[in-house]
Order: structure tokens, then sequence, then C-alpha cells
């Protein structure tokens, strides 16, 4: 597991991190989310020891992440970077090595991964020739490429159309085995609600939200939702529950008292079809937007 | 978990295998081949592999002094051309096919040159000639050759001969100094380009999580030391084989006890150098900053670099001690003048502590600047800063 705790970071007199705690738990992939300059990515630097925190320390299993555990970590930072001007093998067979592959190992995972990702008779052409979409697929691949222990992607899917997504995402899901924890920042909330398992909130450096998705997203659970086919207003006159909202035949309500959910269910079934009844999902842009305000 | 025991090694690697590959290098390198090709081969086809001068003349006499001046100059010597009359022998000079006419006037002859007539074959008409005519003179007073000259010899000894002769030693001062300067600016804005290219390419962020960036740093430096001396090597074996191909094999004799001194003095300052090219490069956040943080390093090299060439002797003296003036100058003074031992071996000694110094130093900027993406940073606030 890769816990960060604590972290502090200052730049001058700016407070860019604030006592930053949270979890990364192996074979669930965790969403990192937050407006601009919240500290995404100074808190994924920090993770990766290319910036050094005032305060606050990076574990991996219980232990402090040294540099020697850190080097088999993949991290694809959100300035991309490879050099524009290698051949993108041997561009990922160095980055291989460099994690410490051997040239033989580098050079099997490098042409499974190029023919993985469609790359395989590109091999031989620079960087730069690449389309942007396919340069990204080779950045992921660089941060793959040494069977990591943990991944930490700082926006990884950002410039990529939805079906390039989709293929990374396989990817992803394909390379990253059970032991692996995932720590991915995103401003696309609609991917992160799909793709995550975890999420961490962090709004002007602090932690002001973490934990499942599911758990987030259910938000208050006791909003429900109620569509009929005739008009709803009945629900104005039920006890135990406080109506939100009605519009012909849908009703947003809370319910105020434990079992009152089922009485309207079967009252509601009485009048006529019911076409949706259920607890209202929150959807994570309200989290987020609620977390962050 | 995967291991990596020399990450320098890796990287010094990269450097070298995309240089090989790299077309400006391969043609620059070619280009420098080229122009050491042509100044070895140039002074010995200047040399008179075009065969002994022509001179004319237009009587016995004339060919008489001709033939003695050929034979006290040594060398090719002259060639003698018989011309009809005197505007015959004017033309063979006037249209270059003679170097020189040697025409009979009153009371001796007369030189006739196009726009000037040559120092050394001047002299040596009028040496002739003063020789034959006293000759001539001797006999007509009844005295042989051998009693007119008796007591007249003058040889010449030299306690002390020097390696070289004195226009070559210039030549040899200048060339290795050059050498020195070329590579070492070469390879250095080369080496503050990759680190600027990595920072520019963001990868510098990926390399740095991924090994230390000392390791970066001395990567870059080894590898770059290897290519600049292999290059040296190239141009040297190129060097090496104009000699033999144009029979100036003993200059060889005097340069090769110095060669190794030479690699010495070369290696220590490059790395110096090297080291404060690669801050350079950490110091820019885009190729165009690259002008003026690499000035300190262009000032480090050409001042020494036109001291070595143009100082006088004494100065020259003081500066085969200056590290990195050493690496220019004191292999230069080691081929001309005959240098005592412990002049080399206390200059090196000053240079690997000043290369030790500069490196450290080097390290510590390299360090702190490298992973600072925002804008161009100065020395003076690189120094200041705290490592990140």
């Amino acid at each position: 597991m890769l816990r960060v705790a604590g972290l502090t970071r200052r730049f001058g007199d700016h407070l860019a991190l604030d006592d930053v705690t949270f979890d990364v738990v192996p074979g669930r992939m965790t969403g990192f989310v937050g407006a601009n300059g919240a500290g995404k990515t100074t808190t994924m630097r920090i993770i990766l020891g290319v910036l050094a925190a005032n305060a606050g320390e990076v574990r991996w299993n219980g232990e402090l992440l040294t540099q020697e555990v850190r080097r088999d970590v993949g991290y694809m930072p959100e300035e991309r970077g490879l050099y524009p001007k290698m051949k993108i093998r041997d561009q990922l067979v160095f980055f291989g090595r460099l994690h410490g592959l051997s040239p033989d190992r580098a050079l099997e995972r490098t042409d499974k991964l190029l023919e993985r990702l469609g790359l395989a008779e590109r091999a031989t052409d620079a960087l730069e020739t690449l389309s942007l979409g396919n340069q990204q697929r080779v950045q992921i691949a660089a941060a793959l490429v040494h069977e990591p222990i943990a991944l930490v992607l700082d926006e990884p899917f950002s410039g990529l159309d939805p079906l390039a997504v989709d293929a990374m995402v396989d990817l992803l899901r394909e390379e990253v085995t059970a032991e692996v924890p995932v720590l991915f920042s995103s401003h696309q909330l609609d991917l992160v609600e799909r793709l995550c398992d975890d999420l961490v909130v962090l709004s002007r450096g602090k932690v002001v939200a973490a934990g499942s998705v599911a758990d987030l997203s259910a938000g208050s659970s006791t909003t429900y939702r109620l569509v009929v086919d005739g008009d709803a207003g009945w629900l104005r006159d039920v006890r135990g529950i406080e109506v939100r909202d009605v519009a012909g035949g849908t009703a947003l309500f809370d319910v105020l008292d434990g079992a009152v959910e089922q009485k309207i269910l079967q009252e509601a079934l009485s009048r006529g079809p019911v076409r949706q009844f259920g607890p209202e999902r929150v959807a994570l842009s309200d989290v987020f937007r609620e977390a962050t305000r | 978990m995967n291991v990596l025991d020399r990450p320098w090694a890796l990287i010094a690697e990269r450097e070298i295998s995309t240089k090989l590959r790299d077309k400006t290098f391969i043609g620059s390198t070619l280009v420098m081949l080229f122009i050491v090709m042509v100044a070895v081969i140039l002074p010995a086809i200047l040399a008179g592999k075009g065969g002994a001068d022509k001179i004319a003349v237009i009587d016995d006499g004339g060919a008489k002094v001709v033939q003695q001046a050929s034979t006290t100059a040594g060398g090719d010597g002259y060639e003698l051309v018989r011309a009809s009359d005197r505007p015959a022998a004017e033309k063979l000079v006037s249209d270059g096919d003679a170097k020189a006419a040697l025409l009979p006037a009153a009371g001796g002859y007369t030189v006739v040159g196009k726009d000037h007539v040559d120092s050394g074959i001047e002299s040596a008409l009028r040496e002739a000639a003063a020789t034959v005519g006293m000759e001539t003179n001797a006999s007509k007073a009844g005295l042989t050759p051998a009693q007119l000259h008796s007591g007249t010899k003058v040889d010449v000894q030299l306690l002390k001969p020097g390696p070289l002769p004195d226009l070559v030693s210039q030549f040899v001062n200048i060339g290795l100094a050059l050498v020195f300067y070329m590579t070492a600016l070469g390879f250095g804005m080369m080496i503050a380009q990759s680190v600027v290219q990595e920072k520019e390419s963001r990868v510098v962020e990926i390399l740095a999580a991924a090994v230390p960036i000392r390791s970066l740093l001395w990567g870059k430096v080894l590898g770059n030391t290897v290519l600049a001396l292999s290059q040296i090597v190239v141009i040297a074996a190129a060097s090496l084989i104009g000699l033999l191909a144009t029979d100036q094999a003993d200059i060889l004799e005097v340069v090769a006890p110095v060669a190794g001194w030479f690699v010495v003095f070369f290696v220590l300052g490059f790395v110096a150098l090297a080291g404060l090219w690669a801050v350079a490069g950490s110091l820019a956040t885009r190729q165009e900053d690259l002008g003026s943080t690499t000035l300190p390093g262009q000032m480090i090299l050409m001042i020494p670099f036109f001291f070595s060439v143009f100082a006088g002797s004494s100065a020259k003296t003081v500066a085969s001690f200056v590290p990195i003036a050493s690496s220019m100058s004191m292999p230069g003074r080691m081929l001309t003048e005959d240098v005592p031992i412990w002049q080399p071996l206390v200059a090196i000694a000053l240079l690997l502590g000043a290369t030790v110094l500069i490196v450290r130093l080097g390290a510590r900027l390299y360090e702190r600047t490298l992973l600072q993406t925002g804008r161009r940073l100065g020395y003076r606030e690189a120094l200041a800063l705290e490592t990140s």
C-alpha cells in the first residue's frame, strides 16, 4: 500500500500542500481530483521524490519509500516528456533499463507493449513523427515498461479521444495486477467516476474528501427519486418526507422517517405504473463542487 | 525488485549512442577531419613537392652561378633554364615559368623577378655569384680555390637544439590549444543543449524519479568525455596517416612522448568544463537561454585560449600552471621547449584540485536547478537556492 502522510509543502509564502494524508490501496484505482492549483501535481512529484516536502512522508508497505523502491514505481508526469528525436523502441528499452530491467527483458517488454498498443510497425520511428495520441500511448508504455509495483499517473487521459481513452483503460486493466496501487489525477470527473474505485478530493492543498467512489457518490442516501405515469403531486400530503421538487410525474424527496419510502412505493403502485423508484445517486461533479466549495 | 547498479553508465551509453546517430555530430567530425588532413598535407605540398625553383639564364657565366647556388642551397636546389636572349628570359619570369632570371650586368649580375624576388633565391644567388667571381679572380691571381677559401669556413653548432623549428613550433602551440578549445567548446555546447533539451521535453522528471540526479550528471560528463577523446583519437590517427603519406614522419618522434601528457591535461580540463556546461544547461529552461547561461563557460575557454596563443613566453609559462589554461598551453610548451618534469606534474596537481572543486560545485548547482522549469536562473541565484 502506498501511504501519503502529513505532506506539507511551501513555495515561498504560498502553502501548496497542507497536511495531505491518504492511502492508495493495491488493486484499486484511486482518482485524484481537485481544481487547478489544488496541489495534485505537487503531491505526485513529492511521491516520486522529484520534489522534497517540508514535512510529512511517503510510505510503501509501512516503510519509508526509498530511492531503490521508488525506481520501481511507474510515473507519468503531467507535462509529457520523452526524447523527441529518439526511436520509440530505443526509448522504451532505455526507460526499462533505467528502471532496472536487464537489456533482454527491457526489449521483450518493449516489443510486447508496442505490439499491444498497435505501434509495432512504428518501432524505429522517432517519437516526434508520431501523432499526439500515439505519443501519449508511448508515454503510458514508458510508465509501464518495467512492470511497476505502483503507478502514479498525472492526467493520463488528457487530450485523448473517447476511443483512445477506452484503449488506454483496457491496457491499464490488463497490465496492472491486483498488487499494484494506482493513483491518477484527472479533470474529467465522468472518467474518474467510471474508472476509479477510490477518490481523493484536494482543495487548496487540503484533502477535503476521501473514500470509495460508491460511498462518496451515494451522497445523502436519504434522497429518493420517483417517476410515475400520472401526476405525483399527492406526495406533498405524505407525512415523514420532505418533498424537494415535483414536476408532473417526477418527484424528488428526502425521507425523514425510517421505513416510509416502502409505503410510498406501495401507494404509488396502487395509483398506476411506476417507472422509476430509488435512492438518488449524486453525480461526482456535485460531490466535487460540494467538497471544494 | 529490479536492480540497476550503475545508472550513470546507462546514461553515458545513451548519450554516446545518440550522438553517434546524430548527423550534425558526424558531419562536424568529418569537417574537422578534413581540415586537419588539409593542414597536415598542404604544407608538405607547398614546401617544394612542386620541384626545384627554376631560374633563367642567358649565358654560361650565369649558368655556372646557378649551378653553384644549387649545390650550396641543399634540398632540391635550383633548376637551370636557358633562354636565348634577355627579352626571352624576362618573358619566362613574367609568365611565371621561372622564379627569377640571372642576367649579366656591368660589374656582375642582375636578378630579375616578377613582382618580387624570393629572399632565399636572392641570397643564394648573391653568395654564389660572389664565390664564382672570387674563384675566377683568384685563379687569375694564381690562387687555387682551396687556397682562396682556407680559413673562411663558418659552421653553426647548437648547444641546445630545440625540438622543432621556430615556425613549426608556433603552429604546434596554436594547434594544440585550438584542439582543446574547439573540442571543449563544441562538446560543451552539446552537453548544455542535451541538458536543456531534457528540461524542455520534461523527460528530466522521469529520469529524476528513476535515478539520482548526480548519476545523470556523471553519465553525461562521462559519455561526452569518451566521445571527445575518441574524436581526438580519430583525428590524431588521420593526421598520423597524413604525416606518413607525406614523408613527415620525423615530426612524430617529437610529438609521441608528449601525447600521453596531452591526454591527461585534456581529460582533466574537459571534465571540469563539462561539469560547468551541464550547469549552464540546467540553469536554462529553453534553448534560447543558453546564450546567456553559457557565457561564463565561453569566457573560461576563450580568455586562456587567446592568452596561450598570443601571450609572450613568460606569460605563457604562468598560464601553463593555471587550471584550464594549462590544458591549452602546457602540452604545447612541452612540445616546443624543454620543460622540466616537475612543471607539468605541478600543473596537473593544480588542475586536478580545480577539477574536483568545479565538478563538486557543479553537481550541487545541477541538483538544485535541474528541476526548476519555471524560468532561467542566474548563477548567483542558483547558489542561493536550497535543494528542492
